[in-house]
């Protein structure tokens, strides 16, 4: 007569057929509650991220960096904290940003966002003066290839229209090789394209800031000294908030509270569901052994081949 | 008035040859990829010779080489052109046809059709396509940021609840390459967030023990990001860079003609 299956077995039995709307219904609760109840768990920052926040801390007052809007709404929640960090550090040291768009869906959208919500923070800013939105271009590549040569050939006007010349920000600074740092917030290729088509041909230091999926392959990059630093992620994007809060502890009004939403606060939801994940593997493959075993000293039993043949 | 080579030149290789191919084109087919594969060599060959060859007609700012670049902006401006006529053709024919899922042809259609009219709109009366002087958003963002956006987080989103269940079924030591992949997965997952200061959150006592061990787990993340993963990336970036040079050759010599989209005899 065969055995019963064990309480322990038959649990695993259902593990492995376990139906995938208990999944989605476990990531949806791991990822909302600590966005409603926020954990506040620690974040350590990597050597990518620190080397990209102290180069920026050794730009000086009245320096131009330039900051590319390369992603769309599905990696906003990753990249848009890093844009803001990166403007908020920016603005507190003077250092006057340029902003542009290269990402065809919903770039120059995001861009708008995120300028309008940080520059609302300092109102001493002035258009023009410590900030200009030169607003989408398309043909990626290229429009970095005509950077290199003249801003005004890719860019005549800012997103408004208005000629470049206008804006005392531009003045003395006629392509990509004289401003001191380029940001760019990317999904997709077009990240890789400042590293190949702008640092490696004109020298400008670039800082990425990739989805944690393209992240990987930066790596390369920066083992190459191709980037100045990476900010993988939202990870990445928490490093940066953790560093900026330390530097300037007057950002504890945005990074402090738990009303805006921040990557620390994102990562709370990170943690979760990367820990019910790691458990739901684990517990997969205990399933998954158990039940190879169990079919092993079955075909033994059976004799219906050696052990570690399946049928 | 001094004779601007390099533009000569330009209008030469890119107005006067392709008219003549095209005329050629029409009363032989057989000369339908002739000019082009002429054209694609020379546009090929100009930036490649104008980093070799310092005279200002090639490289100079006003020379074959930059004038090239700036075509590429415009052309990459007609390649969304290009992709617009082929949503409308293909959505149309699938309306006209009452295909499955004709229906959602009709909203992508009228999405399309209100969304590009309202940026048109913008960019003609001069408001623009973002906010207006006064702060208030223009039609066009209205759509864009209670449409577009939710929707596209909408989808993205979408994959956490997909990776979950796929890693859960997938994710299984089969065999020791897949085992090796599962444990330097896992260790990258867990080093990346602090998973175990979460799971010691309800015993204080145990918190820095719990640090200690995310502190060790981040820093072995970072030798695998950047030592195995940086090596094998490399190989790939360098590879595909070689293979990208390859296909550039190809397509300048003429060797790779599929691009032309041409028919048998042609």
């Amino acid at each position: 007569m065969a055995k019963r299956p064990s309480a322990m077995d038959r649990f695993l039995e259902w593990t492995l057929n376990l139906d995938r709307r208990w999944i989605y219904l476990l990531v949806a609760v791991s990822v909302i509650t600590p966005i409603v109840v926020p954990i506040g768990l620690p974040v350590t920052t990597t050597s990518s991220t620190r080397s990209a926040f102290e180069f920026v801390e050794t730009l000086k007052p009245g320096d131009v960096a330039w900051l590319s809007f390369d992603y769309g709404p599905s990696s906003a929640p990753e990249n848009d904290p890093m844009a803001e960090a990166f403007l908020r550090q920016c603005f507190l040291k003077k250092v006057r940003v340029v902003v542009i768009a290269l990402y065809p869906l919903g770039g120059l959208g995001l861009a708008n966002n995120v300028l309008a919500k940080i520059t609302a923070e300092f109102p001493n800013l002035v258009y023009g003066e410590d900030y200009v939105n030169l607003g989408y271009k398309d043909g990626a590549a290229a429009v970095m290839r005509r950077l290199g040569d003249n801003i005004a050939d890719a860019f005549p006007t800012d997103v408004n229209g208005r000629p470049i010349g206008e804006f005392p920000i531009l003045r003395g600074i006629h392509d990509i090789k004289q401003v001191k740092v380029v940001f760019t917030a990317a999904t997709g290729l077009i990240g890789e394209y400042w590293i190949t088509q702008v640092h490696a041909q004109f020298g400008t230091p670039v800082i990425i800031g990739p989805t944690a999926v393209s992240a990987p392959k930066y790596y390369a990059f920066l083992n190459a000294g191709q980037l100045v630093g990476m900010l993988g992620g939202m990870k990445g994007a928490a490093e940066y908030e953790k560093l900026l809060r330390a530097k300037y502890p007057e950002l504890d009004r945005f990074y402090g509270g738990t009303r805006l939403f921040t990557a620390t606060k994102g990562m709370d939801g990170q943690t979760v569901l990367h820990t019910v994940i790691l458990l739901l593997i684990l517990l997969g493959n205990i399933a998954y052994l158990r039940s190879r075993a169990r079919r092993r000293v079955t075909d033994v039993g059976g004799g219906r081949g050696p052990a570690g043949t399946r049928p | 008035m001094s004779f601007d080579f390099g533009r000569v030149a330009l209008f030469i290789f890119f107005f006067v040859v392709p008219v003549i191919g095209i005329a050629l084109g029409l009363r032989s087919p057989a000369m339908r990829s002739r000019i082009p594969i002429i054209t694609a060599f020379i546009a090929g060959m100009i930036p490649i010779l104008s980093l070799y060859i310092p005279k200002g007609f090639l490289s100079g700012p006003q020379g074959m080489s930059p004038r090239l670049d700036r075509w590429l902006i415009i052309v990459a401006g007609f390649a969304l052109l290009l992709g617009i006529v082929n949503v409308v053709q293909n959505n149309s024919r699938r309306i006209a046809r009452r295909d499955a899922g004709w229906a959602f042809s009709v909203v992508l259609l009228a999405g399309l059709l209100v969304t590009g009219s309202l940026g048109i709109w913008g960019a003609v009366s001069g408001e623009g396509i973002g906010f207006r002087a006064d702060g208030s958003t223009t039609p066009f963002k209205w759509i864009e940021d209670r449409f577009f956006q939710p929707l596209q987080s909408t989808i993205f989103s979408l994959l956490a609840f997909f990776m979950a269940s796929a890693a859960f079924r997938a994710f299984r030591a089969r065999n020791t390459e897949a085992t090796i992949l599962l444990v330097a997965a896992g260790l990258v997952m867990a080093g990346r967030v602090p998973l175990f200061e979460l799971l010691a959150a309800p015993f204080p006592a145990l918190q820095p023990s719990a640090a200690s061990v995310s502190l060790f787990l981040g820093g072995l993340t970072e030798w695998i990001m950047n030592i195995p993963n940086g090596a094998a990336q490399s190989g790939i970036i360098i590879g595909d860079a070689l293979g990208a040079a390859s296909m550039a050759i190809r397509v300048i010599l003429g060797i790779e003609r599929g691009y032309l989209g041409l028919g048998a005899g042609e």
